[in-house]
């Protein structure tokens, strides 16, 4: 998929990821990376961003196997973020896919024709 | 590349942020490789997946002048955020830095008119005033002879710097209103280039 579509729906992963529980940021990675490639170093300038921003806190957490990891949590501001953002998104996204099929269809129709 | 590599590249090329920041940025990527590690992948593995190190300092230098230049608002620190966001290469240079420095040169024009105004207003009404306290001395510039020239000049030159000032307030304004545009559309571009996968 091209590259560029995929840049401005990292943050509305992210959002919808820290909406459903805290995450660190390898587990985001990890879990994005599942269904959509993405150069994984660029999580970590975007959580910046949206701590400085106030949509997302960080803290300490211990953990069984090693070292604290930083954990983040979604704000209020955030998650107010996050409906705006899925809202943007699933308008897009039905426009888009209407479009795709109405033109599948037309094609189907003009080898019809011919 | 493996994880010291990695890091130690990434550190160079970030050497012109503040320590602090710079540390900051490193353990994130720190802990990365770390869980990476943990989790059963080579450190290879997890440079290749983190991405570019150079695209990667970029977009962190342009995230950093554009937090800098929202926290403290100057000029300088706008185009810095420019500067850095062009870098990214997300926009070309010559469509957004030629009308920029269009636009700057107009505001400084105007400002230079403006403070011209308030200062041409404040002499034009002092030396009126002075010349009718003191008639033996030739000013030379004002024409203003008279008690009713006097008062016409001392009116107009009021006048003026009230007019200068005028302009001076909405150019305040205007370019306060400016900055705030100028931020909001690197902020844009900067959204857009969130994700870009390594080259």
């Amino acid at each position: 998929m091209n590259a560029q579509f995929k840049k401005g729906v990292l943050e509305l992963c992210v959002l919808v990821l820290l909406d459903r529980k805290d995450c660190y940021g390898y587990e985001m990675v990890d879990e994005i990376s599942k269904n959509i490639s993405i150069s994984e170093g660029t999580i970590y300038p975007l959580l910046k961003r949206l701590r400085k921003d106030k949509m997302v806190i960080s803290y300490l957490k211990e953990s069984q196997d090693g070292p604290p990891r930083k954990y983040y949590q979604i704000t209020d501001v955030g998650k107010e973020k996050k409906e705006g953002l899925v809202a943007e998104w699933d308008e897009f996204s039905t426009g888009v896919n209407d479009l795709v099929h109405e033109k599948l269809m037309n094609n189907l129709g003009d080898i019809k024709d011919e | 590349m493996n994880k010291d590599e990695y890091i130690e590249e990434l550190n160079k090329l970030l050497k012109k942020l503040p320590k602090e920041e710079k540390a900051d940025i490193i353990s994130d990527y720190e802990e990365h490789f770390m869980i990476g590690i943990e989790k059963g992948r080579t450190e290879e593995e997890i440079s290749e997946a983190l991405g570019n190190p150079k695209n990667l300092a970029k977009q962190i230098k342009a995230e950093y002048m554009l937090r800098k230049a929202e926290d403290k608002q100057s000029a300088g620190s706008v185009f810095e955020a420019a500067l850095a966001a062009a870098g990214l290469g997300i926009f070309n240079l010559i469509f957004v830095a030629v009308p920029a420095m269009l636009l700057v040169a107009i505001l400084l024009t105007l400002f230079v008119l403006g403070g011209a105004m308030v200062f041409g207003g404040i002499y034009v009404t002092l030396v009126t005033v002075l010349k009718l306290i003191l008639p033996q001395y030739n000013f030379y510039i004002t024409t203003y002879n008279g008690v009713l020239g006097s008062l016409g000049g001392i009116l107009y030159g009021i006048g003026l710097t009230i007019l200068g000032l005028a302009l001076l307030a909405v150019l305040v304004y205007v370019t306060k209103w400016i900055y705030g545009l100028a931020l909001r559309y690197l902020k844009w571009n900067l959204r857009v280039i969130e994700g870009k996968k390594r080259s």
